[in-house]
């Protein structure tokens, strides 16, 4: 009990006095996590609309293994990202191992199917009146679309919101393909493991409890949007 | 010529849904498409607003041919507006839902006000123009959706049951706002409904449909029967207990068992006092005497609420009064029987 208090002082008397340390690795947590994020929903949420506008043959199984790919854990994405961009992977020369750039490949990887399912759902509860009224009022089929996602805003914000929770809380990925340099690739999951395997749990329980903070917020804006959904929706 | 269309057929999970051999509907007038429920009224219009493809046959808007490619579609689709039978309306203010047909169009900025508190206005919405969309009541919802398919002025407005859900008071504000932009615009209405009173008092042309054909006859006193085979050559339609035919055979058919038949309500001739000389008579009371344009309609339960359409001077010399027992005599002319369900 000594220790968590112990622990929980420290770690708040890091956070109060800003620690340049602390903040570096919030800092490099943000913004892979921000990156990958924008990249996953700017190919994510298109395909989302996609498959939900349109009717090919595979159409269930493909969502099947998108649903199946909600639960890969992140460790075998980093194997796979890692057969690839090591030295003796295909896309070796190009030096991504250990960088920013590799921990956002492989979570843009881990993202793309939450955001694409999670659009798919907010799309399909949207009125298909929307489309039939958006195009006899003459609309073009690009015009139709951005009628779709506004109505469907809320959901695809939520979809977002929940893939970006879902990145700044993984480790896998980070500390496969980050290799957690300090300064570079370390961010507060991997820093986390690494502080707790050295026994030095002032900085782990300080980063903890903004990660924490950091998905508290996303949770309640998530809560927010899904509240003004079915809000809209009753 | 607004629409011609031509072995147009639709086919929903193998079922024919729609088969309409021969269609023509001509510019600058009101149609009224009547059909009970599932005949197919929604389907042809979302052929007609070019919203879908039929599987067969051939359209033709405005003297061409309709090809479904990207290109040629959104320009058919910009003369033509289908109001939804519940329509829904986007989040935002009312004007914004108005202005949306302007605005994909790239109406420049001043113009789409302007049009906006025009049509608003000419649908007595114009105090909402601020409001939310989504917070209006039925009868308001559909008002605007008729203003925001008019702000684009187009050829032809195709209305899915325009008066559904909505209380008396808006009904007649609806009508009578379609009535108008026809009288001042010349937009061609096709209009499905239920109501073949609104029909009667609002169209040009009355279009019936019935198990997706259209039926030229019928739209009025369509009733279920049975009909059963004569030993002299004749048929006897039987209604009800007190609602009988004898019929001569009709050309198209062997007709016997479940069918429907349809009666002329113009061919009915009615007569107070006076005995009918043909054996087709029923004796029922006067329920309601309405105008239909030209027309007098009179109501009469006979066991069956009979419709019986007089010219105005057949009116004046009867005279017939609400509550008065008549005399009907339905000659054999007026009587249509068909086949309970077309496969």
């Amino acid at each position: 009990m000594d220790l968590l208090l112990d622990s929980l002082h420290s770690a708040f008397l890091l956070l109060v006095s800003c620690d340049p340390e602390l903040l570096v690795i919030v800092a490099v947590s943000l913004e892979v996590s921000i990156i990958s994020t924008c990249i996953a929903s700017l190919f994510g949420i298109p395909c989302g609309f996609l498959v939900s506008y349109s009717s090919f043959f595979g159409k269930r199984f493909l969502l099947t293994c998108l649903n199946t790919l909600l639960a890969l854990p992140t460790v075998v994405i980093g194997l796979l990202v890692y057969a690839f961009i090591s030295r003796r992977g295909m896309f070796g020369s190009l030096e991504l191992l250990y960088t920013q750039k590799a921990i956002i490949i492989g979570q843009v990887i881990l993202i793309i199917p939450l955001v694409t399912s999670l659009t798919i759902a907010a799309i399909s509860r949207i009125d298909n009146r929307y489309r039939k009224t958006a195009l006899t009022l003459g609309a073009t089929q690009f015009q139709m679309v951005l009628v779709i996602i506004k109505e469907a805003r809320y959901g695809i914000g939520a979809a977002v919101i929940a893939a970006f929770g879902r990145v700044i809380a993984e480790v896998g990925i980070s500390m496969m393909l980050g290799g957690n340099a300090r300064g570079f690739t370390r961010t507060m999951t991997t820093a986390m493991a690494l502080e707790y395997d050295k026994g030095e749990f002032s900085l782990a329980v300080a980063l903890g409890l903004t990660l924490m903070t950091i998905a508290f917020g996303m949770n309640l804006l998530f809560h927010f949007f899904q509240g003004r959904t079915w809000a809209d929706a009753v | 010529m607004l629409y011609k269309a031509d072995r147009l057929t639709k086919v929903f999970a193998g079922r024919k849904v729609l088969d309409i051999v021969n269609f023509v509907v001509e510019k600058h007038k009101i149609y009224a498409l009547t059909g009970a429920n599932g005949a197919g009224k929604s389907t042809l219009l979302t052929l007609l607003a070019f919203l879908d493809q039929p599987d067969q046959g051939e359209l033709r808007f405005g003297g061409s041919k309709v090809y479904y490619d990207r290109d040629s579609l959104l320009q058919v689709r910009r003369q033509v507006v289908l109001l939804d039978q519940y329509p829904i309306l986007f989040t935002g203010p009312v004007w914004k839902n108005v202005e949306f047909g302007l605005k994909v169009r790239g109406v420049k900025r001043r113009q789409p006000e302007q049009r906006v508190s025009e049509v608003l206005a000419l649908v007595g919405m114009e105090k909402f123009c601020d409001a939310d969309a989504r917070k209006l009541s039925g009868g308001e919802s559909k008002r605007v959706a008729l203003a925001r398919g008019l702000a684009v002025s187009p050829d032809v407005l195709l209305c899915d049951e325009p008066t559904a859900n909505v209380d008396e008071e808006n009904q007649e504000i609806i009508l009578d706002i379609l009535k108008r932009i026809n009288a001042e615009t010349g937009t061609s209405i096709i209009m499905a409904t239920h109501y073949l009173s609104q029909g009667r008092q609002l169209a040009d042309h009355s279009l019936i449909l019935s198990h997706g054909k259209l039926s030229g006859r019928g739209h009025e006193n369509s009733f279920r029967c049975n009909v059963m085979q004569e030993r002299d050559g004749l048929l006897l339609c039987e209604l009800n207990d007190s609602c009988r035919l004898h019929l001569e055979k009709q050309q198209d058919a062997e007709l016997s068992g479940p069918c429907r038949v349809y009666i002329d309500p113009a061919k009915i001739c009615c007569s107070q006092g006076v005995s009918p000389i043909s054996a087709n008579q029923w004796t029922g009371k006067v329920l309601r005497i309405e105008q239909a344009r030209e027309h007098i309609l009179l109501t009469v339960d006979c066991g069956l609420k009979v419709k019986v359409q007089l010219d105005p001077s057949a009116y004046q010399e009867q005279n017939p009064l609400v509550g008065e027992q008549i005399e009907l005599s339905i000659p054999g002319d007026s009587v249509f029987l068909s086949p309970l369900y077309n496969s």
